[in-house]
């Protein structure tokens, strides 16, 4: 019963908060102790390093933080390949590109850097890219 | 009194105040004007809270990226701060705008940019040796601390950008790391003049390049650019006298993720050339071709390195390295971040830095670049460091200002207010312009 009221009452204060805030009696003060749930996240510190004193300098894993491609067909085959020698933000840091310049890029990861994929490969990839990457596809 | 407030789900604790006391509730609640306050919380709070509410988009394009920095997320890595993130494997990581305020950015804010996947996570000083070899009378191999202790040291402030720094600016954009303003640092390097290896070793007649490479290395099969990533210099270049392997930055020894142990630092010239880790250093007796030198960070031989898609798609234009580092002037602040009091004096600050010399005009326009005045230079660290500015701004009237800033080096080159094009997204050097808004005082 206690919980009832308090959610009542709780109602009526958000309601009236922005009342209170908005025609405050001191002059000037427009609002005044707003906060809100932080949807941005945060970040932990990370710990100090454990050392040594010989001669090997070193530093802990560097962490991956990849963000998820777009569910669809051909993301699996993007995931083979691609990522043998990058990580998948090389596709999401881009912006929109046109389908050629996809194309062109795929050409390039194959033809100067040597990535062996199979033509039907490639072109599944670059079906993918252009399925989701391109001014008019890209929705994340 | 003790009030406990729901909002969006959240329970707040308000402690009792002269503004939510007793009377004054009641006084509202007999107002009526219970909605029309739930409507003015809304706006007002995404007004004055939005930064810290809403994030970026994830992305930018087609268009240009209208944000200071590149969009991506905050990272932290072994060694650093939180820094903007553009990928993860090969780290590549920007330096958020507000390091650039002073003249030096502190290592554990130096951006990071790697091009292949295995990059060193533990070095053995006890083990690792820089080789300089080739066309030499004799080789060398040279501990750290041998390099330390046989030559001369020598320090020098000087500024590393990554040649596709801005490229997210580029219409149409192109593909590449896509960099806002922050891929680049400043930073005091100390360390052995390359031309004192290079004397020590002997360089044979019939010389040409200098070839330099890191620990770094690729999955990309042997002979590929994705296996290993190797950058030259032309023996006549002037800049290798003024070329030093570094072994400190700012008085410390390099992050990992900057170069440990040592890295080239090539005064002037863009960061594709301070290769990271450095352990070769080979002297070639043939023009280098391999892939970083013929393909990669090649601009179009114009004035400016500009060009359009079509005359690339045309086959017309011819590609040549990248070289040294055209004139740039940022504004760190005032960054829009709060509105400005009118008639309020504000400080204009920021930095400027030239790859062909001493940096000696930095003007400032608060009318979106139709009328300039100059700017105050900062202390001078030599030709090839960030040279601050500063200049302090009346804004008299209420409204929108465009703020902008222009800077001139020795030689007359000055920032133009067009972009540039090319494929690589290379040499954007168009003067910078910040919106701010100025409210009203009275």
């Amino acid at each position: 019963m206690k919980k009832v009221r308090c959610i009542i009452i709780g109602f009526f204060l958000v309601v009236l908060i922005g009342t209170v805030f908005a025609e405050s009696e001191i002059p000037g003060l427009i609002h005044s102790g707003q906060y809100s749930q932080g949807t941005l996240g945060s970040v932990r510190q990370s710990s100090p390093a454990q050392q040594s004193t010989d001669g090997v300098y070193n530093v802990g894993a560097y962490p991956l933080y990849t963000p998820e491609l777009a569910q669809g067909e051909g993301r699996e085959i993007i995931q083979i390949f691609c990522r043998f020698c990058h990580s998948t933000t090389y596709i999401t840091m881009q912006p929109p590109l046109p389908a050629a310049t996809w194309e062109s890029v795929v050409n390039k990861m194959i033809d100067i850097y040597g990535a062996p994929i199979s033509e039907d490969s490639a072109r599944q990839i670059i079906n993918y890219l252009r399925t989701y990457y391109t001014p008019l596809t890209r929705k994340q | 009194m003790r009030l406990y407030i729901n909002i969006g789900g959240e329970v707040m604790l308000e402690e009792k105040s002269g503004l939510m006391s007793r009377r004054f509730l009641l006084k509202m609640i007999g107002g009526g004007a219970v909605l029309l306050g739930l409507n003015k919380l809304t706006p007002a709070s995404a007004q004055v809270s939005g930064q810290a509410i809403e994030s970026l988009p994830s992305f930018t394009g087609p268009d240009a990226n209208p944000y200071w920095n590149s969009v991506g997320s905050f990272v932290v890595y072994p060694q650093k701060l939180p820094l903007i993130q553009l990928t993860d494997r090969p780290v590549q990581l920007e330096t958020p705008r507000n390091y650039f305020l002073a003249p030096f950015t502190p290592n554990a804010a130096f951006y990071v940019r790697w091009h292949l996947d295995e990059i060193p996570n533990a070095v053995s000083l006890s083990d690792w040796r820089l080789l300089v070899e080739g066309n030499v009378e004799k080789s060398l191999a040279l501990s750290m601390s041998d390099l330390m202790n046989q030559f001369k040291p020598v320090s020098i402030a000087a500024v590393n950008q990554c040649s596709g720094n801005s490229r997210s600016r580029f219409q149409p954009r192109v593909p590449g790391g896509q960099w806002g303003n922050g891929a680049m640092g400043n930073a005091l390097f100390t360390g052995v003049r390359l031309k004192d290896l290079l004397n020590a070793v002997g360089v044979k007649t019939g010389s040409s390049q200098v070839q330099f490479e890191g620990l770094d290395r690729g999955r990309g099969p042997e002979g590929k650019g994705s296996h290993s990533y190797l950058k030259s210099l032309g023996l006549s270049d002037p800049v290798i006298d003024e070329t030093i392997v570094a072994y400190e930055m700012n008085g410390e020894p390099l992050p990992m993720l900057n170069g440990f142990p040592v890295r080239l630092v090539v005064p002037g010239k863009f960061a594709t050339y301070w290769t990271k880790a450095l352990t070769w250093i080979r002297v070639l007796t043939e023009p280098d071709t391999n892939y970083w030198m013929a393909k990669a960070y090649c601009i179009p031989n114009t004035p400016r390195g500009n060009t359009t898609p079509e005359n690339v798609n045309e086959g017309k234009v011819e590609m040549i390295p990248i070289g040294s580092m055209p004139v740039r002037s940022f504004i760190i602040t005032p960054d829009g971040s709060c509105k400005i009091p009118e008639e309020m004096p504000v400080s204009a600050r920021g930095i400027a830095f030239s790859g062909y010399g001493r940096v000696v005009k930095v003007e400032f326009s608060w009318d979106g670049g139709k009328f300039w005045t100059k700017a105050e230079l900062g202390e001078d660290y030599g030709q090839y460091s960030f040279r601050t500015w500063e200049t302090t701004w009346i804004p008299k009237r209420t409204g929108k200002y465009v703020l902008s800033v222009r800077a001139t080096d020795v030689k007359g080159n000055t920032q133009p207010d067009e972009g540039v094009w090319n494929p690589g997204g290379y040499l954007w050097n168009k003067i910078e312009r910040q919106e701010v808004f100025v409210g009203a005082a009275k």
